[in-house]
C-alpha cells in the first residue's frame, strides 16, 4: 500500500496567486481519477496536493483547497518574500523530497519556467515543457498508469507526447490558459501542512536590489473574456483601428497574428499563438486570420470562436463555431452595429 | 586578433559563390592559387534560383569525376520538349524520350539551387577557395592607373587585395557597370522575369501522371501558348524526385507595361486544364522569382578590363529558347579562371593577358551560340504570336484531325486552314516561319 | 582578466521560415541552421563585456559535428576559443543530460581557467524548453539570473555583478556573487555585423573537439539516452475538430450573416454573458 500524490506549485506574487495554479489543479484532479480504479484495485491511497512558498500566504493555502487540493505544504518564511531562484528550488525540492509526489506540475510563467528547470535537475528527472495535453494512460512494461505528457515538436507542425518511465516526479510544466478553470467550492475543507526547510547562506546570495514597474500599458490578453484578434487581412496597420472599436464594443481587447507582430503594426503583448500566448476567452473574434496551426494553438480553446475571412477555404473555419465568409471591412462595421442596438435593447 | 593594418591579400578573387563563380573558385584553386570566393548571401546560392535542369557536360569539365562526388542532383532529363497549350484547355506534347536521352550520366539533371550551389561551393572549398560569406562587394580598388587590384566590401576592415578579380555577381550587374564594362542597366524589354513553384508530391504519383516509369526518369518541358496572356513568355515543368517546378518566364516589360501581378499570372497558368491535374493535391514548398537576361549577344558587356573579368549570367551569358545558362556560366567561369592562371604564370594581369579570355570563349559554344540567337529575343518581341496563336493552332488542327471521323477530309483540312488564318494571315505565316529560323538558326 | 563563458546551440530557423507573402504557405526548402538568436545575443554581451574589462570569451556547444559551423559564427562574432562537445554517445540527450555534459564541460574548463559569468540563451527556439540554463547552474551550484535584459555592472574586484532580468510583471535588479550563470533576452546586446578580417578568421577556425575519450569526464549512466529521463512516446498530428457552421456573406448580405453568428452565439450562452459585463 502506498499514497500516489499528484502535485501541483501554487504560483503567488506579492500575496497573489496566479490564476494557472488553479488550472493545474483542476488537471492534477483529473489526472488522479485516471489512476483511482488502478489504485483502488492496487490498495494505493491517491492525493490532490500543493506546495506553496512565500511570506504570510496561508490564505493562498485556503483559497487551494477551494479549488480542489486536498493538502497544501506550506513553506511560510521572510526570506520567500520575493520569488528567488536558488531559496525556492531548494525548499521544493526539500519538500518533494520528503513525499515523493509521483507527479508535479508547474505553470509555464516565467517564474515557473526559472523554477522548474532548476527542480527536475536537482531531482535528477524529466520534465517536459509547455505541455498541451496531459492524461495518466497504459504503457507497456509499466505497472502504473504513466503520465502522457503532449507537447507541439518542430514549430508546432507536429505533436509529440513524451514520458517519464522511471525518475520521479513526473513533471510538466504548462502555460496558462490551456486548461479550464476547475470549479470553486466554497465549502471545501482541507489540510495546511507547514514545512521548514533549512536554507545556507549561500542561498540567498543573490539578492534583488529594486522593483522597476513598467509605465507602459500593459495589456492581458491572457485572461480577457473577449478578444478581438486581426490578421494580415487587416492590410495596414490602421486596419487595428477598425478591429479596436468592436473590441472595445464588446469590452474585449485586441489580439493579432504574428505577421502583424513582426511587421510592426502591433505590440508583441497582442499576440496569440505558439510563440505569443495562449488565450481562452468566452468570444474570440479571428478577422483577416487565415488559422494557421501556430495561430491555432494559441486560441482554439476559446469557448466560442467566430472567424472572418473572405476565402471560404481558410482553415480557420476549421476551428470557428460560426464563420463568416466575406470581406471583414463590411463585417467588422455591421458586427459593431449589431453589438450597439443589442446592447440597447438590453438597457 | 587584429589585423587591421595588414591588407588581406589573395592571389585571385571571385566575386558571386553561384554556378560561374564557384566554377572559377575551383579551377583557380586547383592550380594552386589562393582565392577569395566571396558571397553575400549566408550560404552559396542561398538566394538563388532556376527552372532547372543542369547540364553535366559543363560540370564534368570541371569536374571529372563529378559523379563520384555524389551531387545532388534530381531526376536526370530523360524526356524533352514543347507541349503547347490552347485557350479550350487543349495539350499538344512535342517531345522526345529514350535515344540519347537514355544515356548514364544524363545530359541533364533536375536540381534545387539552394542545394546544388552549397554543393558545388563546397566542390570548390576542397580545392582550397576560401567561401567568404555574408559580404557583399561593393566597389573595386584601382591602381593608380586604374588597374583593378582589389575589391571593397560592405564589412568593417573590409577591402580585400588581389591582382585579378573574376566578377560572378549574377544578372544584376552592378559591378560590371562600376567596371565600365557596359554603361546601362539591362532593360526590361530584354530580361525575364520568371516565377515558379515548387509543389511537393509523392514519386508514384510524380511518375504516374507525367507517364515516367520511375524515379530514374524525368520530363523537362518547355510549354508554350496559352502560358502568358499572349504575351511573350514560355512556361516550364520540370519533374524533380518527390517535387515538381512549374513556372514560367515573361519579359520585365510587358509585366510592367501591363501592371501584371505575377503570382496572378502564375496561378491562372496552374489552374489551366491540362496543368492542374498535374499538381493537384500537391503541397507548395517554395515560391519565387528570379531574373534572366534574355537580351543575349547583343547585351553582352565588354568581358574584361585591367584586372577583372565578368562571366555568366553578369555577362547576359543566357540562351532564352534552349534554358541554357547554368552550363554558360560554369564554362565560362572557367576559361576566366584559366586566364588567370595564365596571367600568374606571366606575372601580368593587365587588359591585353585578360583579352585571352575573350578568345578562349570565341573557341566554345557559348560565344557562338551566343552569336547564332542574336535575333531570339527580338524575334520574341515583334512576334507574340509565337507564344499564342500558333500554339493554340497546332493544338486545334491536332484535336480536329484527330476528331474528324466521319467527315469529309476535305472539310476537315479546310476546317483547319480556316482555323490557322482566322488566327494569322497565311501569308504572313510563312513568313513568321521564316523569321524564326532566322533568329534560331542565326541566318 | 575577465573570462566569459557562453554556451551557444545550432537550431533549425524556424522563426524564419520563409513565409510566401502571396499565399501565407510556409517555405521548407533549404531551411537553413542557424545559432539560436538567443545565444546570439548573450554572445554579443559577452564580447561587449570583454572588449570594456580586457578578457576571453570562451564558447561550449554541445552537438554534431555539423555545430562546427555555429562556433565558426561565435568566432566571427568575437568569441576566442570554441569548443565542440560531440561524441555519438550523447546522442538521444533530454535536456537533463545536456545540462550534465555541459556542466562538466565547463567545470573542467573552470579548474583550467576560473570563469567568471556564464552565458546562456533564454531557451532554444526549436524547444523553447528553457531549461538547460538552470540544470547547469544547480548542477555546478552558481546562482543564476534568468530573462536578463540588461547587465549593468561586472565588478571583479568585489566579484559580483548587477542584472536587470524582466519577468511578466516588472523589472528586477538582482546583485549576485561571482561567478554566476545570467539567461539573456535578445534586448542584452546587439548582435554585431562582424569586421571582415574576425570573419576570415572564423571561416578558418577549428573548434578544440572534446569527446567521452579524449576528456574522460562523463559518467556513462548520465549521458545521451541512458542519462535522459523523458522518451518520446508517439509523434503525430493533432486531430482536426468538426468544423462550425458557415455562412457565406455575400450570398445572404453582410447584415444577416452577422445577425445570425450572433444569434448562434446567444444560442451557445455566449453572447449574453458577455454583453452582459459590458455597461
Ligand atoms: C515557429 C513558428 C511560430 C509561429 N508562431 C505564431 C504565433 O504565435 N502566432 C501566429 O499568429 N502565427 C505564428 N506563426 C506564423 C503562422 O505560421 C502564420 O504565418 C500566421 O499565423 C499567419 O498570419 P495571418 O493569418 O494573419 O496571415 P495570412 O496567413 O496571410 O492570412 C491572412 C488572411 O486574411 C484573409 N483576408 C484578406 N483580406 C481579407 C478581407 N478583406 N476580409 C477578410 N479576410 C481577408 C485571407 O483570406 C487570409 O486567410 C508562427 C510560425 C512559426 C514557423
Ligand atoms: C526560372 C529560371 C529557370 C532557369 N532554368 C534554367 C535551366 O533549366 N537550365 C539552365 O541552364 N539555366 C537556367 N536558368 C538560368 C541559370 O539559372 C543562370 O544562367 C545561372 O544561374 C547563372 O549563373 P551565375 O553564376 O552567372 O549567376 P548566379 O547563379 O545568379 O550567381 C550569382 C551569385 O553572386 C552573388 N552576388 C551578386 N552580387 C554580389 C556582390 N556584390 N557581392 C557578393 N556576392 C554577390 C549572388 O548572391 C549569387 O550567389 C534559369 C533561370 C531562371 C531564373
Ligand atoms: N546542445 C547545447 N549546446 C550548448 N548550449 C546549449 C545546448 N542546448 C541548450 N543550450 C543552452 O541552453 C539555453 C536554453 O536551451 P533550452 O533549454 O534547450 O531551451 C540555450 O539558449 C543555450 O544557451
Amino acid at each position: 500500500m502506498s499514497a500516489r500524490r499528484f502535485w501541483v506549485f501554487i504560483e503567488q506574487e506579492e500575496g497573489k496567486a496566479h490564476p494557472v495554479s488553479w488550472e493545474l489543479l483542476g488537471v492534477a484532479s483529473r489526472l488522479a481519477s485516471e489512476v483511482k480504479e488502478e489504485a483502488d484495485a492496487a490498495g494505493d491511497t491517491v492525493h490532490v496536493e500543493c506546495i506553496l512558498l512565500g511570506n504570510q500566504v496561508e490564505h493562498i493555502a485556503h483559497e487551494a483547497i477551494k479549488y480542489g487540493a486536498e493538502r497544501v505544504y506550506l513553506v511560510d518564511e521572510p526570506e520567500l518574500e520575493h520569488y528567488r531562484n536558488c531559496p525556492y528550488y531548494k525548499c521544493i525540492v526539500g519538500v518533494v523530497r520528503k513525499y515523493e509526489p509521483e507527479v508535479f506540475l508547474i505553470g509555464a510563467t516565467t517564474l515557473g519556467r526559472d523554477l522548474a528547470g532548476a527542480v527536475a535537475t536537482s531531482l535528477r528527472t524529466g520534465l517536459t515543457a509547455d505541455c498541451t495535453g496531459l492524461e495518466m494512460g497504459e504503457v507497456k512494461g509499466s505497472k502504473q498508469r504513466l503520465l502522457l505528457a503532449t507537447r507541439p515538436a518542430f514549430g508546432g507542425n507536429i505533436m509529440a507526447t513524451i514520458l517519464c518511465r522511471q525518475s520521479r516526479p513526473q513533471m510538466s510544466s504548462v502555460r496558462p490558459r490551456v486548461f479550464p478553470m476547475p470549479p470553486y467550492n466554497p465549502e471545501a475543507v482541507g489540510e495546511i501542512v507547514r514545512e521548514e526547510v533549512p536554507l545556507d547562506e549561500k542561498d540567498t546570495e543573490a539578492c534583488i536590489l529594486e522593483f522597476i514597474r513598467d509605465q507602459a500599458e500593459s495589456v492581458d490578453i491572457e485572461y480577457a473574456d473577449v478578444i478581438v484578434s486581426g490578421g494580415r487581412g487587416l492590410g495596414t496597420p490602421e486596419g487595428f483601428k477598425l478591429i479596436e472599436e468592436l473590441a472595445h464594443e464588446l469590452g474585449g481587447v485586441v489580439g493579432a497574428s504574428r505577421p502583424c507582430v513582426d511587421a510592426g503594426w502591433i505590440s508583441y503583448a497582442h499576440q496569440v499563438g505558439q510563440s505569443g500566448r495562449t488565450v481562452r476567452p468566452k468570444l474570440y473574434i479571428a478577422a483577416g486570420i487565415s488559422g494557421a496551426l501556430q495561430h491555432k494553438v494559441g486560441m482554439q480553446n476559446s469557448d466560442f470562436i467566430i472567424a472572418i475571412n473572405s476565402d471560404p477555404n481558410a482553415p480557420i473555419f476549421d476551428v470557428a463555431d460560426v464563420g463568416i465568409v466575406g470581406d471583414l471591412f463590411q463585417v467588422i462595421p455591421a458586427m459593431i452595429k449589431e453589438i450597439k442596438a443589442r446592447k440597447e435593447a438590453l438597457a | 586578433m587584429n589585423t587591421s593594418d595588414e591588407k588581406i591579400r589573395f592571389d585571385a578573387i571571385v566575386v558571386g559563390a553561384g554556378l560561374a563563380g564557384a566554377a572559377a573558385a575551383m579551377v583557380m584553386a586547383r592550380a594552386g592559387l589562393n582565392v577569395a570566393l566571396i558571397e553575400r548571401g549566408q550560404k552559396a546560392g542561398g538566394k538563388n534560383y532556376f527552372g532547372g535542369a543542369i547540364y553535366t557536360h559543363a560540370i564534368g569539365e570541371v569536374l571529372p569525376d563529378y559523379m563520384d562526388r555524389k551531387p545532388p542532383f534530381e531526376r536526370p532529363v530523360t524526356e524533352a520538349g514543347f507541349w503547347m497549350l490552347s485557350k479550350d484547355g487543349g495539350l499538344t506534347k512535342m517531345t522526345v524520350q529514350g535515344g540519347k536521352l537514355g544515356a548514364e550520366p544524363a545530359d541533364a539533371y533536375m536540381a534545387s539551387r539552394a542545394i546544388f550551389d552549397v554543393w558545388w561551393a563546397e566542390q570548390a572549398q576542397k580545392e582550397g577557395a576560401l567561401l567568404i560569406p555574408k559580404t557583399t562587394v561593393l566597389d573595386f580598388i584601382r591602381d593608380s592607373a586604374g588597374q583593378v587590384i582589389g575589391v571593397k566590401t560592405d564589412r568593417a576592415q573590409g577591402d580585400v587585395y588581389a591582382p585579378v578579380v573574376i566578377v560572378c555577381e549574377g544578372v544584376n550587374n552592378l559591378l560590371t557597370q562600376k567596371l565600365g564594362l557596359i554603361d546601362h542597366d539591362l532593360e526590361p524589354a530584354h530580361i525575364a522575369l520568371a516565377f515558379k513553384q515548387v509543389i511537393a508530391l509523392p514519386m508514384d504519383t510524380i511518375n504516374a501522371r507525367f507517364g515516367l516509369p520511375d524515379e530514374k526518369h524525368g520530363l523537362a518541358a518547355s510549354v508554350l501558348g496559352d502560358v502568358s496572356l499572349g504575351l511573350p513568355g514560355m512556361g516550364f515543368v520540370y519533374t524533380n524526385n518527390t517535387s515538381v517546378s512549374v513556372g514560367l518566364g515573361m519579359m520585365l516589360d510587358a509585366v510592367v507595361e501591363y501592371r501584371l501581378k505575377p503570382y496572378e499570372v502564375l496561378q491562372r497558368y496552374l489552374r489551366h486544364p491540362a496543368i492542374a491535374p498535374l499538381i493537384k493535391g500537391g503541397q507548395l514548398m517554395e515560391y519565387g522569382a528570379h531574373l534572366i537576361p534574355e537580351g543575349g549577344y547583343r547585351d553582352m558587356p565588354k568581358l574584361f578590363t585591367g584586372g577583372a573579368m565578368v562571366a555568366g549570367d553578369a555577362a547576359s551569358m543566357v540562351n532564352a529558347l534552349h534554358w541554357e545558362g547554368t552550363n554558360m556560366a560554369i564554362v565560362a567561369g572557367k576559361l576566366a579562371a584559366e586566364t588567370a592562371i595564365e596571367a600568374h604564370k606571366r606575372g601580368d594581369f593587365s587588359a591585353q593577358t585578360l583579352s585571352q579570355y575573350e578568345a578562349r570563349l570565341k573557341d566554345r559554344f557559348i560565344l557562338k551560340d551566343m552569336k547564332q540567337y542574336r535575333n531570339f529575343s527580338r524575334f520574341l518581341e515583334t512576334h507574340p504570336e509565337f507564344m499564342d496563336a500558333y500554339p493554340s493552332f497546332i493544338n486545334d488542327a491536332l484535336g480536329q484531325f484527330f476528331s474528324a471521323y466521319g467527315m469529309p477530309k476535305k472539310t476537315l483540312f479546310k476546317n483547319i486552314l480556316g482555323s490557322l488564318t482566322s488566327r494569322r494571315q497565311l501569308f504572313k505565316a510563312v513568313g513568321d516561319m521564316l523569321s524564326m529560323g532566322r533568329a534560331v538558326m542565326g541566318w | 582578466m575577465f573570462h566569459a563563458l557562453v554556451a551557444v546551440k545550432q537550431v533549425p530557423d524556424t522563426t524564419n521560415i520563409r513565409i510566401d507573402p502571396e499565399t501565407g504557405n510556409l517555405v521548407r526548402e533549404g531551411v537553413p541552421a542557424i545559432m539560436n538568436p538567443y545565444d546570439a545575443h548573450a554572445l554579443a554581451s559577452a564580447v561587449e563585456w570583454k572588449r570594456k574589462l580586457g578578457g576571453k570569451v570562451t564558447v561550449v556547444s554541445m552537438g554534431p559535428l555539423s555545430f562546427t559551423v555555429t562556433i565558426r559564427e561565435a568566432v566571427e562574432l568575437g568569441a576566442d576559443v570554441g569548443y565542440l562537445v560531440t561524441d555519438r554517445k550523447f546522442a538521444g540527450a533530454d535536456t537533463l543530460a545536456t545540462s550534465y555534459v555541459l556542466a562538466q564541460v565547463i567545470q573542467m574548463i573552470h579548474e583550467k581557467e576560473p570563469i567568471d559569468v556564464l552565458f546562456f540563451g533564454k531557451q532554444a527556439i526549436d524547444g523553447d524548453t528553457a531549461q538547460v540554463g538552470p540544470g547547469v547552474a544547480v548542477r555546478l551550484d552558481l546562482p543564476i539570473i534568468t530573462y536578463a535584459v540588461k547587465i549593468r555592472d561586472i565588478d571583479l574586484a568585489k566579484r559580483q555583478i548587477i542584472v536587470e532580468r524582466k519577468t511578466e510583471r516588472w523589472t528586477e535588479v538582482v546583485e549576485a556573487p561571482l561567478p554566476a550563470l545570467v539567461t539573456c533576452e535578445k534586448e542584452i546586446a546587439e548582435v554585431p555585423f562582424a569586421p571582415l578580417p574576425d570573419l576570415i578568421r572564423s571561416l578558418r577556425y577549428e573548434p578544440e573537439v572534446l569527446t567521452v575519450d579524449n576528456t574522460g569526464i562523463f559518467d556513462a549512466e548520465s549521458i545521451g539516452v541512458r542519462g535522459s529521463p523523458t522518451v518520446v512516446f508517439k509523434m503525430g498530428t493533432p486531430p482536426l475538430p468538426e468544423p462550425g457552421e458557415k455562412i457565406n456573406s455575400r450570398e445572404v448580405g453582410v447584415e444577416a450573416a452577422v445577425a445570425a453568428a450572433f444569434a448562434k452565439a446567444e444560442a451557445a450562452g455566449i453572447l449574453t454573458s458577455v454583453l452582459g459585463g459590458v455597461k
